[in-house]
């Protein structure tokens, strides 16, 4: 079963999607950062910006990769509205990881939907050789929940910090084996990670202190929440190497409520033509969100 | 029942760099059947019945061994079982040794069939011993193998090599078995069978398939062993399963099943870094063969000493 809600009549047999792209591995690292256990259902949307994958966990951590049309060498959408279609997202990893082993061609073409509304997958270049895969797509069972994440007073609460760093700290606090408080607060401006369970740990980034710690920081008041620490650790624990390797930062954020926003950066480049002006080029660049809910009653705010 | 030869450099570097590492992967036990003119090493050729795949490495004795000497009730063969990490061991160590003493022309490894009583034991066990003399010590290794098979166990083993003679009647060459082996680890996470075809056009294809996915890899226009026709006009515009299946109709093909894991240990053949690798279906579909072969180093003659293949069962007799 699959479904496409992209509405418009059938007449035209043309593909709703054809792409094509050059970094199979990038595509593999951005879509393995979001995976944090081996089966999780995918919802894939489409549109003429480019292409989001959406995986969720009991309503509780929820993340988006996008990977804009400016990834792909050639982007052609002919679908009306923005068909959306669920599928295992670790099917479409070992896919793609078969199309970026070594000595395949490294471009592939992207094809929805196939006759049978599968997604199509097709290396394409080499006149003697082809590697091919179709994966089944199924209708979603439910719109995702979209929050509309809203900022937490007048201004954002958020900080920016090295990724690895991040990961790091969150690595560290497994040890209390308790949900994870994260507090922000103005003065001194700090942010610090505790988790109180058998045995207390408390991380502490002090703005100013350390400019390699804590690369950004705004907040305006004083505000703490908890989160359960096996959702916090999705949000870094499947980093390709490529974000510790370019010393990528993630960005945090505290919403309304408590919910927890972390954005990632991944490559999504050949090697080849990576260099320190990456950054300056923004299309070669896959987005990863992370949103994760507060504990029930654990978020506090100060003025 | 006697045997003793002495290790020729060729055959020391052959078994020790290449055959036995990939005979390791295959499983931790070995037959090795010594005739007159052959020395083997076989794996789930015997007994019959076994349901993974068949590795044969046979040498013609000269390549291997010099002064050469075999006596058995069964017309002169001895077969045996050994666990292959000891056997590498062994002709490891004694390498190691051998290569100190490489200005001393008399230096050499040799191996002989003995019955020892080991410790604590009641009756002797066969070995088979490995001496080496270095430049200050000899150095004699037993490693230990099983009772030699029957008169009559023998003639079964040479039967059931005997009957396995037969090649397919297409064989096409994999250009890169590395590439191959890296593409099959990667299909293994999709899933557990593997479906193979091979057309006569010179087409090898891979199909993995669960009801959720459909993956699949095809190598066209490689060379041919054998039976070659040309594939028909539109042939190349149609996709790859399209193709497949009209070869099989028009009986130019065959295809067949085989367990992911059985191909997945047969290119661990790899490591016997064969010159060329050849994929055929034998007749009927009854097994899918991998026959690897060396060239006489320098020239691209096939080297006839030296003849290795697997035979994978198939899960299902497939068409054709």
């Amino acid at each position: 079963m699959s479904a496409s809600t992209g509405g418009g009549d059938d007449d035209d047999d043309s593909p709703d999607l054809v792409c094509q792209l050059d970094c199979v591995q990038g595509m593999v690292d951005a879509l393995s950062s979001v995976r944090w256990k081996r089966h999780q259902d995918a919802v894939i949307e489409l549109s003429e910006h480019g292409i989001v994958l959406i995986v969720e966990e009991s309503g509780c951590l929820q993340a988006k990769v996008y990977l804009k049309r400016e990834l792909f060498i050639s982007y052609n959408y002919s679908a009306e509205g923005r068909p959306r279609f669920g599928l295992s997202l670790g099917l479409l990893v070992d896919c793609l990881n078969i199309f970026s082993a070594p000595g395949n061609t490294s471009v592939i073409e992207i094809q929805y939907p196939g006759p049978d509304m599968q997604l199509l997958l097709k290396s394409v270049g080499s006149p003697d050789s082809c590697l091919y895969a179709e994966i089944r797509t199924r209708i979603p069972d439910t719109i995702s929940w979209d929050y509309h994440f809203e900022q937490a007073g007048n201004i954002p609460l958020t900080f920016t910090v090295k990724s690895a760093i991040l990961k790091e700290a969150i690595d560290d606090l497994d040890w209390p084996g308790s949900s994870i408080q994260i507090i922000l607060q103005p003065d001194p401006p700090m942010v610090t990670f505790r988790g109180e369970g058998h045995g207390d740990l408390q991380i502490e980034f002090p703005y100013y202190a350390n400019t390699d710690l804590l690369i950004a920081f705004q907040c305006d008041h004083h505000i703490s929440s908890r989160y359960k620490y096996k959702f916090l650790r999705a949000t870094t624990s499947n980093f390709p190497s490529c974000v510790l390797k370019e010393n990528r930062s993630s960005k945090v954020t505290i919403g309304r409520g408590g919910m927890l926003k972390i954005q990632h950066l991944v490559s999504v480049a050949k090697p080849a033509t990576l260099n320190h002006y990456a950054d300056a080029q923004p299309s070669r660049i896959a987005y990863i969100e992370f949103f994760v809910k507060p504990e029930e009653g654990e978020s506090h705010s100060y003025d | 029942m006697k045997f003793k030869a002495f290790f020729t450099q060729d055959g020391m570097n052959l078994l020790d760099k290449r055959f036995l590492p990939a005979l390791e992967k295959m499983g931790r036990f070995c037959h090795v059947y010594l005739t007159p003119d052959h020395a083997m090493f076989l794996h789930g050729v015997f007994p019959e019945g076994g349901d993974g795949p068949q590795c044969v490495a046979q040498f013609g004795r000269d390549l291997l061994f010099r002064d050469y000497r075999i006596s058995s009730q069964s017309d002169n063969r001895i077969a045996f079982t050994a666990e292959v990490s000891l056997l590498h061991r062994a002709l490891h160590s004694a390498l190691t040794i051998h290569m100190q003493s490489h200005s001393d022309p008399n230096a050499a490894i040799q191996i002989k069939l003995v019955k020892k009583l080991p410790v604590g034991a009641q009756a002797p066990s066969p070995y088979l011993s490995f001496e080496t003399k270095g430049p200050h010590a000899a150095v004699v290794q037993d490693v230990p193998i099983s009772k030699p098979l029957s008169r009559a166990d023998v003639l079964q083993l040479q039967s059931v090599l005997d009957s396995a003679q037969e090649l397919p009647q297409t064989l096409v060459q994999v250009p890169d078995l590395s590439q191959l082996q890296s593409l099959v680890d990667r299909l293994k996470n999709v899933g557990d069978v593997l479906a193979v075809s091979i057309t006569q056009y010179g087409d090898l294809h891979l199909k993995v398939s669960t009801s959720l996915v459909t993956v699949g890899s095809e190598f066209q226009k490689l060379r041919v062993l054998g039976i070659h026709v040309d594939p028909p006009a539109g042939y190349a515009n149609l996709s790859a399963s399209t193709r497949t299946q009209m070869a099989v109709q028009r009986g130019e093909a065959l295809s067949v099943q085989v367990s992911m894991k059985h191909l997945a240990k047969s290119l661990q053949c790899n490591l016997a870094k064969p010159d060329c690798t050849f994929y055929g279906i034998a007749p009927e579909g009854a097994c899918l063969t991998v026959i690897f072969q060396y060239f006489i180093p320098g020239t691209r003659l096939t080297d006839k000493a030296i003849s290795f293949y697997c035979r994978l069962p198939v899960l299902d007799q497939g068409s054709g």
